[in-house]
């Protein structure tokens, strides 16, 4: 019943309320007396350049496609890990089935490279 | 209790907005994304009718929810194979902008 | 109270998915995009559909979402600027989705739907268990779905390889 979320709700409106409270707070009554090294981006560190918003090699993005793949099994696992004993071993047989499917995509990637880091 | 035609208006206004986003981006990703959408009012509609209408058989009377799991999978895969093409293009023709995929054009 | 929930996540999902299509920096476009999601599983929440409401979050805004930002992060495409080589893409792409919007709207405020339930109602539901309802049925009647899904899977798994995996100079 939805009623039984509230405590999500009320735990969402804490962390807004939280960080509302600490960035208006922390505003308020921090002092402020700025200087050129103080605004720089890396404070004793060293000078920034180019711009941020270039791209950014993501090296695992390909393990990240393939996880996304992975990840989708768990709609079907945990519904059949709940019903395992009332599904016995046809539920077995068929989870097999769909695992080793899977594992052969599986095997492929391996044989392909899809892992290696470069 | 909240009338079914509420649901359906929600999914409705995302379909469309999500069908606005996916003609009117000229970037790839954009148009990924707004076919996400698509499938997310398409969800809407499917879990709102298995709660409101009774299905033809017994064994159906689940059926909306399986058929959003279902949908989900589904979107996952697309998005895996959307972004791989999206990640193809690039390599190739360094941009992500359809319209400088043209060579198919006649 | 179920429609002041229902109002309030409803505008929400639709302020956010507006913002999906309007915000022309794609990131942020990403980050509306995991508002739709979030509000979403409130309302399937609403509906009495849990699991549903938990597999879109774990999915929709755990994974796949991430992977947009990723191949964002990844590829920079950077704001969308003005027009195109399409110079009418944009308010073609309007009056189409506006079109569909009032062709949809018309018909589902005509439309009379029959308010009778099945076997599961959400009161059966939470007794036997929603997830259980759902393997029940998943692992028996929908078996050939399932299956089929484990190979629309692998042909992702195989089509992201092909397409994505830098080839090896040899």
């Amino acid at each position: 019943m939805p009623i039984d979320y509230l405590p999500i709700l009320v735990m969402v409106v804490v962390v807004i309320a939280f960080a509302a409270i600490a960035l208006t707070f922390s505003a308020l009554t921090g002092p402020r007396r700025p200087n050129p090294s103080k605004l720089s981006p890396y404070e004793s560190g060293m000078p920034p350049f180019g711009s941020a918003r270039r791209r950014i090699s993501i090296k695992y993005y390909l393990t990240a496609v393939l996880f996304i793949l992975f990840d989708i099994e768990i709609i079907f696992f945990y519904p059949w890990a709940v019903l395992f004993r009332q599904l016995q071993l046809f539920g077995l047989i068929e989870m097999a089935v769909f695992v080793i499917v899977l594992l052969v995509g599986y095997v492929y990637i391996w044989k392909k490279g899809g892992f290696d880091w470069d | 209790m909240i009338p079914l035609n509420f649901y359906l208006i929600l999914a409705a206004a995302l379909f469309c907005i999500g069908l606005f986003g996916a003609l009117a981006r000229r970037n790839a990703i954009g148009i990924l994304i707004g076919i996400e959408l698509m499938l997310n009012a398409v969800n809407i509609n499917l879990v709102a009718f298995w709660r409101y209408i009774k299905p033809a058989g017994a064994t159906m009377d689940l059926a909306g929810q399986i058929f959003a799991l279902f949908v989900i999978t589904l979107a996952a895969a697309e998005a895996a194979i959307g972004l791989a093409l999206v990640i193809a293009i690039y390599r190739s023709r360094d941009t992500v902008n359809v319209e400088d995929v043209n060579l198919m054009k006649w | 109270m179920d429609l002041i929930v229902f109002y309030l996540f409803a505008t929400l999902a639709v302020i956010a998915a507006l913002g999906v299509v309007a915000l022309r920096n794609p990131v942020h476009a990403a980050l509306c995009l995991a508002v739709v999601f979030i509000s979403l599983a409130a309302l399937y929440v609403l509906l009495s559909a849990p699991f549903v409401a938990a597999a879109q979050v774990m999915i929709y805004a755990g994974a796949i979402l991430i992977l947009f930002v990723f191949v964002i992060m990844l590829l920079s495409p950077g704001v969308d600027q003005g027009a195109g080589a399409l110079k009418w893409q944009r308010p073609l792409a309007a009056v189409f989705g506006l079109a569909l919007a009032v062709e949809l709207i018309l018909v589902l405020a005509s439309a009379v739907l029959p308010a009778a339930r099945g076997q599961y109602t959400p009161e059966r539901l939470a007794q036997i268990g929603d997830v259980q309802a759902i393997g029940a049925l998943l692992f028996t009647d929908f078996l050939l779905p399932f299956e089929i899904t484990s190979l629309l899977l692998l042909v992702a798994m195989v089509g992201v390889i092909v397409l994505a995996k830098k080839r090896v100079r040899s």
